[in-house]
């Protein structure tokens, strides 16, 4: 009887120590603000809980960006390390999110929701205006204002246009009321080229083509078929489903998703349609590339597409492959550019921290030079400072052996398109109206005119009305 | 009167006590509506409806409660025992959020880990008093040392365990954050409706009350029911009520809602079906094109059907989804009807195939939508890659020039959706196979010896006896299966890219909702979406209940 009392009494115990463990971790004994805040089941609570090691006096701020693998994380955690002994009163916890592109953004949407987001987080420049116009993230006009130094013109242009972007006024840049964020990174389109393939089908290399000026649709074309001709299940060039490879066919035929000032759709003009209609013959007609639809990064790495349009992210995956390899720019359209895009995502301040001004420090400490460049270093982006010491940098971050297709990409010369939101309007809405459509057109379910036809009726229907 | 002569002072004082708290706490109740109208307006509407409704019903039971009390009834203790109960529940929930319990499930799962180690010296040193029950020892100062060494143990195994968790860290904090305002209201409830539940249960009391046995089983029943009870209302029914209303306003999950009546469901429901002069007929010549997108459309000659709607994604999910349930059931359905009779037989080794068959039921379905992914790939996949293997041995042998489809299978909008329904399928069609197994186990083995006995072959037998003694299995299994495949989702956001499809050719009622709740921030449409699948899903289970009243052998 005794034994079984002391059971009893120690199952409860075991129970009851389940629940004191989760309150009597050092995080929430810690907390500076825990005992001040009455409301303890609001969403600071939760901002406070990392702090393991804040002292009394540190503000603790959580932050978050989109790593694509362990080193990145390891990278941003190091960083993170040593932002926490260099800021001054500010304690840091990095969480990585997710390492998919919609977990990330669909986890970072439902905590904003929950209202357990980080403070500083990382958000696509397409979502920019979404975060912004519901009031998630913070405008930090009036503490960029105060900081000595800061200006919008040292980082990237395009980035820059949308972050500084008052929905109110209309106003861009330093001055015009408005400041969401500051841009972690850029990046831009290349073609990881397979310089074996292409030898064994004799085909012209087109890095030399590029740098002789001849690297058009047309080149391009004619090494895609070269290799084309290697064998069935080799393919001349491969690209993934989503916006950004499509897109740059119609950016450099002159055409675009949008009208010039972003509110309306523009996928039906003639233009836009001419070069959609040249990558539908990529697929359909010349059969020379990886089915749309079908992922073309393990057909690439496993040596059986010669030309792989992918953004400097994908670089330290293709670092692995076994064969020769480079990058080239992409070939240039009709209107004499590649229509390249400038990518970006930009560090944001969530509207409901509790220490914004910490968190605008914590902003710009993560978009110095130096911490640009640490990450940089992994091959994996471009520091988003307009910065010739930047850029020289990262030519020296090889293979690919030339980098300089990246930077030939979002030159000022190559007029890339910045990615951006809608601010009229709804990017999501509009992308899940265009994206199938544009595939039926790729798979060669839908001709191009019947596309053309009906397009903008759909898409428009994505900006306010 | 007679019951009333026998009740002492004190549970006399202990009624005329419990009479006034039940007025008390009817009083609260109704000042707190009026607090929730009055002092509350950032309150959303909804929130304030909820809180009023419940603080309504506590004040209407209470005062009935307080009525019956004063009548010396046990419907008063019955009432006084719900109201009490459920009110140190909500005290112990309120207790635990302000000591930042649901907000430590990080710190639990890093701290509780590590003192499970010294759990097990616990455990060591149980066994060890245990020693002597299974080997005696006439030697009675080895038996006490043994046991004296099994309390150390124990007792040292115990506390470094305690110490491991850090439990005196959280008695500290959770103690000390009873000394603010919320804390000191969780404990003074956990104190008055303990007290009340405890005075409650006061033998002499419930005798007061004229408390039968029948009337204490009853509220042990319930009590016993009302962990999961609270669980499915709270996590289940509440949220299914809350997900109705905001079916009726324009919710963000961010800002406060507001009322829009039925123009969600209005948005969904508004088609048109408007006859075409020539079959490829603009759609923007016959409607409104800024409210409605064509559908589909149906030719007959030289004439044409347009089928518009005013959300066009929401019609072609449900045409994807009803395809889907349309070939996806009876696949996971049928092979398992034949596999469960053929694992039915005594062959050795049946065991194994059952447990290779069922594999799949349990995997996780990310997993082994990614695998998928990687067989379906047209230009390094498998599948395909044994499809070129085997035309070319036949075109080998032959000397014919078959030529080799190389299907696209995700990325082709005539395979696409087929693609996901063969995963679905054979995903679905082992854990369906052992419940046809479980059915063919309960068919009486005298009902087969009898047909044999007539002279029944084989398939007779399957006909006449089997499928009819199946028939509830059936039943359960398609309805399950077809429930499940009206939820398609993971299959598809996971394999395809992007989910929806070419030209939207798997997108599925799901996966919109998703889309549209958790991408779109569009929580209110996405809500009366999950409704209107909801009612299909009803309807369409109705349908099999009928069915299966109408050809049921046990019912007739």
């Amino acid at each position: 009887m005794k034994k079984n009392l002391l059971l009893k009494i120690m199952g409860l115990v075991i129970i009851a120590s389940f629940v004191l463990t989760a309150c009597g971790s050092p995080a929430a004994t810690e907390a500076p603000e825990a005992t001040e805040a009455p409301a303890m089941t609001e969403a600071p609570a939760a901002t406070e809980a990392p702090a393991t090691e804040a002292s009394s006096a540190d503000v603790a701020l959580r932050w978050r960006t989109r790593p694509d693998n362990q080193e990145e994380i390891d990278v941003y955690s190091k960083i993170s390390t040593e932002l926490d002994a260099q800021l001054d009163g500010i304690t840091l916890t990095y969480e990585p999110g997710g390492s998919e592109g919609s977990n990330y953004q669909d986890q970072l949407r439902a905590e904003v929701a929950a209202g357990t987001a980080p403070d500083v987080f990382w958000i696509p420049g397409t979502d920019v205006a979404d975060f912004a116009t519901r009031g998630l993230i913070l405008n930090a006009a009036d503490l960029a204002a105060a900081t000595d130094g800061y200006t919008a013109t040292d980082f990237y242009e395009g980035p820059m246009y949308h972050l500084t972007y008052n929905p109110e006024t209309g106003a861009s840049g330093d001055g015009s009321g408005a400041v969401w964020g500051l841009p972690r990174d850029v990046s831009t389109f290349a073609l990881y080229i397979n310089l074996d393939l292409i030898a064994e089908a004799g085909a012209a290399d087109p890095r030399e083509l590029a740098a002789n000026g001849e690297w058009d649709w047309e080149a391009f074309l004619e090494v895609s078929q070269a290799t084309r001709a290697l064998g069935s299940d080799i393919y001349g060039y491969g690209a993934s489903a989503w916006w950004g490879p499509y897109g740059v066919w119609l950016n450099a035929s002159g055409g675009g998703f949008f009208t010039e000032d972003r509110t309306a759709c523009n996928l039906n003009s003639a233009e836009s349609l001419a070069g959609l209609d040249f990558q539908r013959s990529l697929y359909q007609d010349y059969d020379v590339a990886v089915p749309y639809g079908e992922d073309p990064e393990p057909g690439f790495r496993a040596g059986k597409v010669a030309m792989f349009q992918n953004g400097r992210w994908a670089t330290p995956g293709v670092r692995t492959v076994d064969f020769n390899w480079d990058v080239v720019e992409l070939p240039a359209g009709p209107n004499g550019t590649a229509g390249n895009w400038l990518f970006w995502g930009a560090y944001v301040i969530n509207a409901n921290t509790e220490h914004p001004e910490e968190a605008w420090a914590l902003v710009q400490a993560l978009t110095t030079a130096e911490t640009q460049g640490k990450v940089a270093a992994l091959g994996a982006n471009i520091p988003s400072r307009v910065s010739q010491e930047a850029l020289d940098a990262f030519l020296t971050f090889t293979p690919p052996a030339n980098n300089q297709a990246f930077l030939n990409g979002i030159d000022p010369s190559a007029a890339p398109t910045a990615e951006g939101p809608l601010w009229a309007g709804s990017w999501p809405q509009f992308d899940q109206i265009m994206g199938p459509a544009i595939q039926g057109v790729l798979t060669g379910s839908t001709t191009v005119d019947d596309f053309g036809a009906t397009i903008c009726d759909e898409a428009n229907k994505a900006f306010n009305q | 009167m007679k019951t009333q002569s026998r009740i002492d002072a004190q549970t006399n004082l202990i009624l005329r006590i419990h009479i006034i708290w039940r007025g008390l706490l009817a009083l609260m109740a109704a000042l707190s509506v009026w607090m929730i109208w009055a002092r509350m307006a950032e309150l959303p509407v909804w929130q304030k409806i909820l809180f009023s409704l419940a603080a309504i019903l506590v004040m209407v039971f209470s005062s009935y409660g307080a009525y019956q009390f004063s009548k010396h009834n046990h419907s008063g203790r019955m009432i006084s025992l719900t109201l009490d109960y459920l009110g140190f529940v909500v005290c112990f929930v309120f207790a635990l959020n302000v000591g930042e319990f649901f907000i430590g499930i990080d710190a639990l799962g890093e701290n509780f880990g590590k003192g499970i180690p010294y759990l097990g010296i616990t455990v060591l040193g149980y066994f060890l008093g245990m020693l002597e029950e299974y080997f005696p020892t006439r030697n009675n100062a080895s038996e006490n040392s043994l046991k004296t060494v099994s309390k150390w143990v124990m007792l040292s195994g115990f506390l470094l365990f305690l110490w491991q968790v850090k439990a005196l860290n959280g008695i500290v904090y959770f103690f000390g954050k009873f000394a603010q305002p919320g804390g000191m209201v969780a404990v003074i409830g956990l104190m008055v409706f303990g007290l009340s539940l405890w005075s409650m249960n006061r033998p002499n009391v419930a005798q007061a009350l004229n408390v039968k046995t029948r009337h204490e089983q009853v509220i042990n029943g319930w009590l016993f029911l009302s962990p999961n009870l609270l669980g499915f209302l709270i996590f289940f029914a509440g949220p299914l009520l809350l997900s109705f209303y905001f079916s009726f306003t324009d919710s963000d999950a961010i800002r406060t809602p507001n009322w829009v009546g039925f123009d969600n469901y209005a948005k969904i429901l508004n088609i048109k079906f408007i006859t075409l002069d020539v079959p490829d007929q603009l759609a923007r010549d016959v409607v409104d094109i800024k409210v409605y997108d064509e559908v589909g459309r149906f030719t007959f000659g030289d004439r044409g059907i347009l089928f518009a709607a005013e959300d066009k994604f929401f019609w072609l999910a449900l045409r994807n989804t009803l395809t889907f349930v349309l070939f996806a059931v009876p696949l996971s359905v049928l092979p398992a009807l034949v596999l469960s009779n053929v694992l039915n037989s005594k062959l050795p080794g049946m065991k194994f195939y059952r447990a290779v068959y069922f594999m799949p039921s349990i995997a996780a379905v990310v997993g082994i939508s990614l695998v998928w992914q990687w067989l379906y790939n047209a230009t390094i996949g498998y599948i395909n890659y044994f499809i070129t293997l085997g035309i070319e041995f036949w075109n080998n042998l032959f000397n014919v020039a078959i030529i080799d489809p190389k299907i696209q299978w995700v990325s082709d909008e005539k395979t696409a959706l087929f693609a996901i329904i063969i995963i679905a399928a054979w995903q679905t069609m082992g854990f369906n196979t052992v419940l046809f197994l479980a059915g063919l186990q309960n068919i009486p083995g005298e009902l087969y010896e009898a047909a044999t006995v007539d002279g029944a072959g084989a398939w007779d037998k399957f006909w006449g006896i089997t499928l009819p003694m199946l028939a509830p299995t059936t039943f359960y299994v398609v309805s399950t299966t077809t429930i499940q495949a009206m939820q398609v989702f993971e299959q598809v956001f996971i394999l395809m890219n992007p989910p929806e499809g070419p030209n939207n050719s798997t997108i599925t009622l799901v996966l919109y909702l998703y889309r549209s709740g958790f991408q779109n921030f569009k929580q209110g449409y996405a809500s009366a979406i999950a409704w209107v699948l909801f009612i299909v899903i009803f309807g369409l289970t109705l349908i099999q209940f009928q069915r299966q009243r109408r050809s049921s052998i046990y019912e007739s």
